[in-house]
């Protein structure tokens, strides 16, 4: 990835300190991070539901 | 004491009423037992010694007197330490906690005491239910029973050992991606994830709101029944909870089942992930052993766990950033190396992204709910391997993420996981079976019809 586009990742996420003091974890992180995306479909329909249904008081 | 620390929760009571046993005195058996035992299975964080015997007092003096609660009074439990316990900590096995008192019961501790349970104290986990075995926390690592070289699964790796180990009858678990089933594998015990909303999670320290759920963990399939009826029940103050009137889950035990159809979701443990040969031969046994008593088994084909993996991880993670975000900002340093890899990544997931897996989904979850409509109860591996070696990060890496645990997470269903055989190394092997919304009873039912035609759940781990 490059550089100055992690850095300002990192500082979106407010993890500048975090980073200085553990810079090999922040960067597993955000490799995690990456591996994920792409990883869900989106579905066909732009208007599908997400779960949990917006129905209060009845859960399940 | 070997005959007293695997008495199981139902002998417990009968032996009470029996007057052949008495709390005070399995009580104090169980903590030599722990004092004996914890310095090779570490499956305590804290042992509340005390508070326990003064329990064990009081549940002898009413179960004297005749006054019995329930088939729990005077039968001592562990709590994973994320439960509260009101005066005691709740440390997440993390330092990041290490001074939070918890000023009053988790709902599911209110109710246990309200049984006359016997609390014996909290339980090791993985730093905050996600870090995995680590070694550079307070506490150790809790270690298998069945060999203490090896995991004892986790996150509730406390719970599952001390069972396996004869510490105690009964303990409870939280399970967002696995985290019963997972020990219950690899200690050869039995681990419930019941129906998402069906226990309250108030008092338990969250990981994900919407994958968490609490169960519970036992040696048999009866006792879970029993831990089960007494922790379950609609919480108006818990956003998840189900309104749910569902009870008595041990209702079905010991009807057989016959004609019942199970589906065997074969292509997770065949061609998603290859299972170990020793799961894969464990899984054929079970399937000709619930065909010998009389079940349909046929095949059943859900989306492959590689997507259902993803769906769970961008959810779980994503959830976990919200609540670790400003612990992670402001002391990252007191945090486990593993527990601060696996928090953080929610931090780079984008909004969007979160949604797409919560609208994936309920695509998985209609999908399992027209396998159900089939099929009375679902079947499949939960450990793809037996436990690996502690001592053998690499190995642990590799081994833990292969399970077929978290599509259960992700879609709510009832989900229990059991011994079904040892490896040739000694290990547990295991099964997982699945049920409709809230037939916790159901799934209980069959786990029940295989633990009695099978001699599994009677071995002893090689402890002193």
């Amino acid at each position: 990835m490059d550089e100055d586009l992690f850095r300002a990742l990192v500082r979106a996420a407010g993890l500048e300190r975090t980073f200085g003091k553990f810079p090999d974890d922040v960067r597993v992180a955000v490799e995690q991070a990456l591996r994920t995306a792409g990883a869900i479909p989106v579905p066909e329909n732009p208007t599908a539901e997400p779960w949990p249904p917006m129905r209060a008081g009845t859960g399940l | 004491m070997s005959e007293l620390a695997f008495l199981s929760a139902s002998e417990i009571s009968r032996a009470f009423a029996q007057k052949k046993l008495s709390p005070v005195e399995l009580t104090q058996a169980l903590l030599a037992r722990i004092e004996h035992l914890q310095p090779t299975l570490h499956a305590f964080i804290r042992i509340d010694g005390d508070a326990a015997l003064d329990a064990a007092r009081v549940a002898e003096r009413e179960i004297t007197a005749g006054r019995i609660r329930g088939p729990l009074h005077g039968v001592p439990i562990g709590l994973k330490d994320i439960i509260d316990v009101a005066g005691l900590p709740t440390t997440a096995h993390s330092r990041v906690l290490i001074d939070n008192i918890a000023k009053s019961d988790a709902v599911v501790t209110a109710k246990l005491r309200q049984a006359g349970a016997v609390i014996l104290g909290k339980l090791s986990t993985h730093e905050f239910a996600i870090g995995g075995p680590s070694h550079d926390l307070p506490w150790p690592a809790a270690r298998n029973p069945w060999n203490p070289d090896h995991h004892p699964g986790g996150s509730s790796s406390g719970s599952g050992a001390g069972l396996a180990g004869g510490l105690f009858p009964l303990a409870l678990g939280s399970d967002t991606g696995g985290s019963v089933r997972n020990p219950a594998s690899a200690c050869g015990i039995v681990g419930l994830k019941p129906t998402y909303g069906l226990v309250s999670r108030r008092g338990v320290f969250p990981l994900s709101f919407t994958l968490d759920h609490i169960g519970p963990m036992t040696r048999n399939v009866a006792d879970n029944a029993l831990l089960l009826d007494c922790i379950a029940g609609h919480d108006p103050e818990d956003p998840g909870s189900a309104a749910s009137q569902a009870r008595h889950f041990g209702r079905e035990l010991g009807l057989s089942v016959k004609g019942l159809r199970i589906g065997f979701i074969r292509h997770f443990h065949e061609t998603d992930m290859p299972a170990h040969p020793e799961v894969t031969a464990a899984l054929e046994i079970v399937e000709r052993v619930l065909e010998a008593e009389g079940a349909l088994v046929g095949t059943v084909k859900l989306p492959s766990l590689a997507e259902f993996s993803a769906v769970n991880r961008v959810i779980l993670t994503s959830e976990a950033w919200a609540i670790h975000a400003k612990w992670l900002r402001e002391q990252p340093e007191n945090y486990g190396e593993l527990a601060r890899q696996r928090l953080m990544p929610g931090a780079f997931i984008p909004a969007g992204d979160y949604i797409n897996a919560q609208r994936r989904r309920l695509t998985m979850i209609e999908a399992v709910n027209a396998a159900l409509r089939k099929y009375d109860v679902l079947m499949c591996a939960s450990s793809m391997d037996p436990a690996s070696n502690i001592h053998d990060a690499v190995e642990t890496a590799r081994t833990y993420p292969r399970q077929a645990r978290t599509p259960f997470n992700v879609t709510g269903h009832p989900a229990l996981a059991m011994g079904a055989g040892f490896s040739s190394a000694g290990l547990p092997l295991s099964v997982q079976f699945i049920g409709r919304y809230f037939a916790d009873a159901t799934v209980l039912r069959v786990a029940a019809a295989f633990e009695q035609v099978t001699v599994w759940h009677m071995r002893r781990p090689p402890l002193g």
